[in-house]
């Protein structure tokens, strides 16, 4: 997909104009975020289970290539294929290279993020292979030809009636008003699809070394279909979904599924090892794993970065943050929004292009809190920012302008001792007078004016506090 | 790219060597010695049997809250009638089965004799081409209107019933059919995942793992328009958990 990071400021203020967006935004934080609240407060030892999913998830980042290795060894044991991607293209070309040799004309698709960094439908469009999302969500906005809005809702910024409408014109199906109408239509579409497939691809939330075994998490049943259907199987995700043990299942599930959903498990967790065997009475005759780099490395290599391949990918962060709440999932311009994505895209997309979105944070810590596996999100949000600014780490993303440096230069000056205190402050209250009015500042000129727009703030007093607290 | 310059890479990035020891970790369950797997499991299979009505008593309550239509059966007799009741009120015109040995005790054929519904099991014999069979199963499954399996175990903590992969357990009769009845006997009972997937470890060290496992707790359900819940999207919409014992 290609990403539109570098537009963050232009898509969130459109957003913010836009009611439909906002008022789907507000279910977002009624449903997701409360039943999360609800759901980890009846979980016995929740903090304990938070605890140890993260202690996992550290200690299987720090050793990487010794599982990375495991996971070759034990799926090739249970009778399918690794495929080591260092790149969206390559994984790509992995991808339509299997689809070609079995001559596939039709694949269905679980929902996987991995497959919307890589843009994979439209490059199976252009091979000759028709890609089709089956996760209802997925399924609309590939009618629609847009992107996750969410990555565990993609569709929720769409109201019923613009469903019914998308329907009408992409399926010629009559005008409905009942979203279990809808969500029947798709059925139908969608189960003449599973039958005739000859592929199907999905993601994987995780994958388990030890046993070389993939596992799936979906609602639907689009997963399982896409599992059990076709005679092709190929998931897709990224090479940090590695966990050591079939046995720490328990725990990732419980953290992923209650955070994202707030439920206790989701309908159908599913784990598939290798294709099927000899006496199995159906599944895929064949499986690949393809396990995805693509900028990842950047963030395994920076140690102050690391943690943000923890993430499982439970979209509790973005449900729990006022910014997300406000300029919704399409603002951040690639596959992964809010507070995770606006670490995660930027690093693995370009740092220059996305600079902006490490600011669009008030640091507030509702997403490091919402965390089930505790990643402190703001602690990298702020050290990305130090290095835009003048950091060493990354000099060739370095984006602060001479007058920025130049402002802060000054306002470190100006508050490093009370003389020089004195000085700066008498000067800005000289400089204020123009602008200020009943100690309100409404309007400032250009460039000072991007505060104003949307906001006024206090005027400094007449009377500086040390002086009255000594009168 | 070779898998080997892939993992060298993700290696330098972290600054390991090449050959680096992995630092043991008492977080995962790696850890643990093929023998305390062993032992832990035996405790389980204890567990399980001492606290049958206990583990039977919370799943039932927790599989009515994961969306199932829960039915407690003293007996298989009762089970059996219950099933032929599901039946007739879904008017189902052909019901297929597979292989669990709870199953059998419901004498299905009999139970379902008058209901107008057709019964058949998705087995694969050993008579003839089993791709051929393969292909007249998988249209019996499209076409049927209710799937009834047993189960291998059922999970208390989440309502869940555990379907594994062997001989005569096809993957679609709990998934194609848009009715889906699971049978459970009192004594299949696990107090959570963590012994589940216990027990999955044991299995694999004992190079039985299977080609895959389905956890099913509740509807195929979505609440991706409008955050409004819907059932039946790509599985079943109706589901029945009949408990045994």
């Amino acid at each position: 997909m290609q990403p539109r990071i570098k537009q963050f400021p232009q898509l969130a203020a459109a957003a913010l104009k836009d009611e439909q967006i906002q008022n789907n935004l507000l279910g977002l934080y009624n449903g997701f975020h409360q039943a999360r609240i609800a759901a980890s407060e009846a979980t016995p030892n929740w903090d304990e289970l938070s605890d140890r999913g993260r202690a996992i998830k550290a200690h299987t980042i720090d050793n990487l290539d010794y599982y990375l290795e495991m996971v070759e060894r034990t799926v090739t044991a249970a009778g399918g294929k690794v495929f080591f991607a260092k790149d969206s293209d390559e994984a790509t070309q992995y991808v339509i290279e299997v689809a070609k040799a079995r001559g596939v004309k039709l694949a269905i698709k679980g929902k996987s993020m991995v497959s919307e960094e890589m843009g994979l439908n439209h490059r199976l469009e252009e091979a000759g292979i028709e890609p089709v999302e089956t996760d209802l969500g997925e399924y609309i906005i590939q009618l629609a030809d847009e992107t996750p809005f969410h990555i565990i809702a993609p569709a929720i910024h769409k109201s019923k009636e613009q469903v019914s409408d998308l329907f009408q014109e992409k399926l010629g199906t009559p005008p409905m008003t009942e979203i279990s109408d809808l969500a029947a239509e798709a059925r139908r579409q969608l189960r003449k699809k599973f039958i005739e497939a000859d592929m199907g691809i999905t993601g994987a939330n995780f994958v388990v070394a030890e046993t070389g075994t993939v596992a799936l998490v979906t609602n639907e049943g689009n997963g399982r279909m896409s599992t059990s259907m076709p005679k092709l199987h190929i998931a897709i995700t990224g090479m940090e979904k590695v966990l050591p043990s079939i046995e720490d299942l328990g725990i990732m599930l419980r953290l992923l599924i209650r955070s994202a959903t707030g439920q206790r498990i989701s309908s159908y967790v599913t784990t598939v090892t290798g294709p099927r065997k000899s006496d199995d009475e159906d599944g895929p005759e064949e499986f690949h794993l393809v396990l995805v780099d693509n900028g990842r490395s950047k963030l395994l290599a920076d140690p102050a970065l690391r943690e943000s391949l923890y993430c499982i990918r439970c979209g509790a962060c973005l449900n729990a943050c006022p910014v997300y709440r406000k300029v919704g999932g399409h603002a951040y311009g690639w596959v992964y929004p809010g507070p995770i994505g606006a670490i995660v895209s930027p690093m693995l997309t370009g740092l220059s292009d996305g600079k902006d979105l490490p600011y669009a944070s008030s640091l507030c810590g509702a997403c490091k809190e919402a965390c089930p596996v505790k990643i402190n999100i703001p602690r990298m949000l702020l050290y990305m920012r130090h290095q835009l600014a003048e950091g060493d780490n990354y000099p060739e993303h370095k984006t602060a302008p001479l007058g920025e440096a130049i402002t802060f230069k000054l306002w470190r000056l100006s508050l490093s001792n009370s003389l020089s205190l004195k000085i700066f402050s008498g000067l800005a209250r000289l400089l204020q007078k123009p602008f200020a009015k009943d100690g309100r500042i409404n309007k400032l000129p250009p460039p000072l004016s991007a505060w104003t727009n949307l906001r006024t703030f206090p005027a400094l007093a007449s009377r500086p506090f040390r002086k009255r607290w000594k009168s | 790219m070779d898998s080997k310059e892939f993992i060298a890479n993700v290696r330098r990035s972290l600054g390991r060597e090449e050959g680096s020891q992995v630092t043991p970790s008492e977080a995962t369950h790696m850890s643990l010695s093929s023998q305390q797997v062993e032992s832990w499991a035996q405790a389980i299979t204890r567990g399980i049997e001492a606290h049958a009505d206990e583990y039977m008593g919370q799943l039932e309550k927790t599989a009515v809250e994961a969306g199932w239509r829960v039915a407690r059966c003293a007996t298989a007799a009762q089970a059996a009638s219950h099933i032929r009741n599901i039946v007739r009120d879904v008017e189902a015109t052909s019901v297929l089965h597979s292989a669990h040995p709870a199953l059998e005790a419901l004498h299905l054929g009999e139970t379902l004799i008058g209901t107008g519904a057709n019964l058949e099991a998705m087995v694969l014999n050993d008579t003839s081409d089993r791709e051929v069979q393969r292909d007249a199963l998988r249209q019996k499954a499209i076409n049927a209107d209710i799937g009834i399996t047993g189960v291998d175990y059922a999970i208390a903590e989440t309502g869940t019933a555990v379907l594994l992969a062997r001989k005569g357990v096809s993957r679609v009769v709990s998934l194609l059919p848009p009715v889906h009845i699971a049978v459970v006997e009192k004594g299949q009972v696990l107090p959570s995942l963590d012994e589940l997937f216990t027990l999955r470890r044991k299995e694999f060290l004992h190079n039985n793992l299977g080609s895959y496992m389905n956890l099913i707790s509740g509807p195929s359900r979505s609440a991706d328009i409008e955050y409004q819940l819907v059932t039946g999207v790509h599985g079943p919409g109706e589901v029945h958990m009949v408990l045994i014992g």
